[in-house]
């Protein structure tokens, strides 16, 4: 989800650096050929020169928004030695696989962890 | 002179003078500076690279530190004294002279673990054994990500003395790869202080599970043994002694276990996890023969020997996975592949071995995370 975003940004700014410069080029066009307007090119070329920093700006916000997420989704999981019973819950310190962890929910048996792993996150 | 006769549009002599001369400054510029241009662009990249090193270096020392302070006396200044063991270093045995360098590698590599138990042992003395394993493990990555940064600089100053394009050059084309490395040594760094099992621990976890309700022992260094019966054949499952952060001396083992049967072993499986090539899935399972484990030669000789001597059978199974993957916690697809090679393990038992062979099961990994 993190890419998408920054890929977002990416094409806002593209999209912008591309404005900006079909309006260089209307008003060099402008200055070129039709004598009367430079008033008009003149200040398309200075919006064209203003979307070009908001293009800057925008990818540069898009880099700075991406940062690593650290948070991890670790999952125990934790079994019985007589039945089939299983249950999930987040890792907590100190848990280790096959570590022996009380009685069962269920009959009476000894519960312990079968398995610790990272599950992607979800958005 | 007017700011249009530097631009200049007409067709009189001043203007094409005007323009010969742009002509000429733009070839010279490309002419005489490009090598410069080059230089200046393969320096940024490498400056970039070398600052982000220095702080996953940084970074690296302050979670090292954090994790030492529970177990450290009040009294001695674990910063300084940490800051200067991060430069330990290990001199490679000479192999000019190749006989028996195997057994040179190990004593070095013994003394090397000796010495970084010792440390931890100084300045950690309240931690268990558990946990002084797995503060072993972070300085370990502390240590390499503290010598990559240093690597990196080294070359990156040196290219900036000699001015040399090829210095950059060589450097900008591993950086990628180097980052990468960096990268999975710092994010290692947090699982394990946090004791969680990593993908490397595949090997260990498919032993524990086989393992599972039978008595063990510890047979060699760090290594513990299980005698499991399996449709009546007499497997010999070895694995790290965990949930501490140990690797053990597996070659060791699977060595002493043979010699004790006088070589009368039908076959070693070894489980290990192993780096994928781009573009292959996480977690396959994959089938080969040989020993199939990743240490820097000496446990991995005396498997080998050991089993030429004998004629043994060396079959290797090993899960993919890329490197951040063995060194960060254990994916969901690598715990399932656990499961998945402990029945393939049971099948290849009973198709290539008869009724009272003795077999050797070797988990090979380090078992932070995953106890017995
Ligand atoms: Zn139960």
């Amino acid at each position: 989800m993190n890419s998408n975003k920054s890929n977002k940004f990416t094409l806002i700014s593209i999209l912008l650096v591309i404005i900006a410069f079909i309006l260089f080029l209307l008003s060099t066009f402008l200055d070129q050929y039709l004598f009367q307007y430079t008033m008009i090119s003149k200040v398309i070329t200075f919006t064209g020169l203003i979307l070009l920093i908001i293009s800057w700006a925008i990818y540069f916000m898009g880099l700075k928004q991406i940062k690593p997420q650290t948070t991890e989704n670790v999952i125990t999981v934790i079994a019985c030695k007589n039945c089939d019973y299983r249950e999930e819950r987040p890792f907590m310190e100190g848990d280790y696989v096959f570590k022996e962890i009380g009685k069962c929910k269920k009959c009476s048996g000894t519960s312990y962890i079968y398995a610790i792993y990272l599950v992607p996150v979800k958005k | 002179m007017m700011i249009n006769q530097l631009f200049p549009s007409g067709n009189d002599i001043s203007s094409i003078l005007m323009n010969l001369i742009w002509l000429f400054l733009f070839f010279s510029i490309l002419l005489f500076f490009n090598q410069k241009i080059q230089i200046w662009v393969y320096q940024r990249n490498a400056e970039k690279a070398t600052m982000k090193l220095q702080f996953l270096a940084e970074k690296g020392k302050e979670e090292a530190l954090k994790s030492i302070k529970n177990f450290a006396p009040e009294n001695i200044d674990i910063k300084s004294q940490v800051t200067s063991f991060l430069d330990f270093f290990t001199i490679e045995p000479v192999d000019k002279d190749p006989f028996g360098v195997l057994n040179r590698l190990e004593h070095i590599l013994d003394n090397r673990r000796d010495r970084i138990k010792l440390f931890i042992s100084q300045i950690a003395p309240k931690a268990g054994k558990v946990e002084a394993a797995n503060v072993e493990d972070i300085m370990e990555a502390a240590i390499a990500l503290n010598f990559i940064f240093k690597i990196v600089r080294h070359y990156l100053l040196l290219g900036k003395k000699t001015k040399s394009l090829m210095i950059f050059i060589q450097l900008d084309m591993q950086l990628p790869l180097i980052m990468k490395i960096a990268e999975a040594y710092f994010k290692a760094l947090k699982t394990f202080s946090s004791g969680k099992p990593i993908g490397d621990g595949l090997g260990p976890l498919v032993a524990s599970r086989l393992m599972f309700g039978y008595p063990k022992q510890v047979i060699a260094e760090d290594i513990v043994c299980s005698e499991v019966n399996i449709e009546n054949r007499k497997v010999y499952v070895i694995k790290a002694e965990g949930p501490g952060g140990v690797v053990g001396k597996p070659g060791e083992a699977v060595k002493r276990l043979v010699e004790l049967h006088g070589g009368k072993i039908a076959r070693i499986f070894m489980i290990d996890a192993a780096s994928k090539l781009e573009g292959e899935t996480t977690g396959e399972v994959v089938e080969g023969v040989g020993a199939a484990i990743g240490d820097p030669g000496p446990e991995k000789y005396k498997i080998e020997e050991v089993a030429t001597k004998y004629k043994i059978p060396l079959d290797a199974i090993i899960c993919k996975m890329d490197i951040e993957e063995a060194l960060t916690t254990m994916k969901k697809e690598i715990a399932e592949a656990a499961d998945l090679i402990v029945n393939k393990i049971k099948k290849a038992i009973i198709e290539r071995t008869k009724e009272g062979d003795i077999v050797i099961v070797a988990g090979i990994g380090n078992t932070i995370g995953i106890g017995q």
